[in-house]
């Protein structure tokens, strides 16, 4: 400190610090004030006999069935067209109601129960669906005269609900908020890993200790953010997927990959040089990020899992991430993103005066 | 000096009685998560949509990232100690 005798301007926060801030201030409010679409929570019975009559009692999540209830339209789909209509519908109050179908004797398809999928269309609240809603299985006697109901009826003329709310799924509901607090988590690690392998690169060509001490701070940040990553899915898993842990490809290759940074934490310390530390973790670092590629992005891909868009499909399609969430999801990405690179830069100025003393 | 002790004497029962009430304050906490541990079941994560669940993963990243920071916090302290001593 030469000039230690000279009053210390207060330094301000950098720009992007602050767009942190406001980015995430955001996303907590976005993220949590917008409501869900209008969705079908339950269905009782969920078993019913064919060739009789079957009153569903539906109950509703986020619904407004009072109004307009003489325009409430209700099917049971068994495949794309096949479908039947409600004979009647009446509604309780704006989260119940009750719908009354026949069930014919005979199906277009032969098995052994025949899953239907329950349809609901509203003029304000638009259609839902309860996928696999009610099990029939088939009569004893079937009378093959009534073949035509399946095909007398169509879904036609579907309403859409209007205004910015999230999509309605039904294992997820409400929590498909997590979108914005558990996937960037992954995101950020995967940067900040990123950062690191670069810095240690970095190291290799130029041998500056500087780099070494900034690729350990975004490893550190980085592990701390996985961790999050894993236990926030973790909890989310056990309420959609009705386990913590359910072995599934990603959970297993997300924790190999968190093993592995670990392990290179735990290697840092059993060396005493500062030089020879430094390049074998260096070394270390930059075939940790090569193998988190196959662990995070490859083998997931290659089996089904039960994480969205594994299997062979995209992730971020469909129904998970429509374009209102996109609005929060993407800035819910830059800006974990950006909280990760800020902790990373005060794990480093901390580490940094530690090596100076 | 005898009104020095008794300040200091009266110094270390305020600090008793601080312990003590924060002792009893972790104490009735700790008592009031155990009857919710008790009526804690599936169905009290799952009402409302599953709300519950998204609550507990922010909380569970908010308290993480603020442990962190006390962490860093504790390490700067050090340092700040270590280099006055110098």
């Amino acid at each position: 400190m030469q000039n230690s005798a000279q009053p210390v301007k207060a330094s301000r926060i950098a720009l992007w610090k602050w767009a942190a801030i406001i980015i995430l201030l955001y996303v907590f409010i976005a993220g949590w004030i917008v409501p869900l679409k209008p969705g079908i929570i339950e269905v009782s019975p969920n078993k019913a006999l064919a060739g009789d009559k079957l009153v569903l009692a539906i109950k509703g999540y986020n619904t407004f069935f009072m109004k307009d209830p003489n325009e409430i339209r209700a099917w049971l789909r068994l495949t794309g067209d096949t479908v039947i209509k409600a004979l009647h519908v009446e509604v309780v109050d704006d989260r119940h109601m009750r719908a009354a179908f026949y069930i014919p004797s005979v199906f277009p398809v032969k098995q052994d129960a025949y899953p239907l999928s329950l349809v609901i269309d509203h003029p304000a609240d638009g259609s839902s669906v309860l996928p696999n809603a009610v099990f029939i299985t088939p009569a004893g006697d079937p009378d093959s005269a009534e073949m035509s109901l399946w095909f007398r009826d169509k879904i036609d003329h579907i309403h859409r609900a209007s205004g910015v709310r999230y999509p309605f799924r039904n294992i997820l509901a409400e929590t498909i908020r997590n979108t914005y607090f558990h996937v960037p988590m992954w995101f950020s690690m995967i940067i900040l890993f990123g950062i690191s392998a670069w810095y240690s690169l970095k190291y290799y060509r130029n041998g500056f200790i500087r780099y070494d001490t900034i690729s350990t701070a975004f490893i550190k940040a980085g592990l701390v953010f996985g961790l999050l990553g894993l236990v926030t899915g973790m909890l989310w898993a056990k309420n959609t997927w009705n386990a913590y842990w359910s072995w599934d490809v990603k959970q297993n290759m997300s924790a190999i990959a968190l093993l592995i940074y670990a392990a290179l934490m735990v290697l840092r310390t059993s060396v005493e040089d500062d030089m020879q530390r430094a390049r074998l973790s260096a070394g270390y670092n930059m075939i940790a990020f090569v193998l988190l590629i196959p662990l995070l992005f490859i083998i997931p891909r290659m089996t089904d899992s039960l994480h969205p868009g594994n299997g062979g499909n995209p992730a971020m399609g469909g129904e998970d991430l429509d374009n209102t969430m996109r609005m929060v999801f993407y800035p819910a990405v830059i800006g974990w993103i950006l909280l990760g690179i800020w902790i990373s830069q005060l794990v480093y100025r901390v580490d940094l005066l530690k090596r100076n003393q | 000096m005898k009104m020095n002790k008794s300040c200091h004497i009266y110094g270390l029962f305020q600090k008793t009685m601080k312990l003590r009430s924060l002792f009893i304050l972790v104490l009735v906490f700790l008592v009031q998560l155990a009857q919710a541990q008790q009526e804690y079941s599936p169905d009290y994560m799952r009402s409302i949509g599953k709300i519950y669940v998204v609550a507990g993963v922010t909380l569970i990243i908010l308290v993480t990232l603020l442990i962190y920071m006390i962490m860093i916090d504790r390490k700067i302290s050090r340092l700040e100690k270590r280099q006055k001593n110098e």
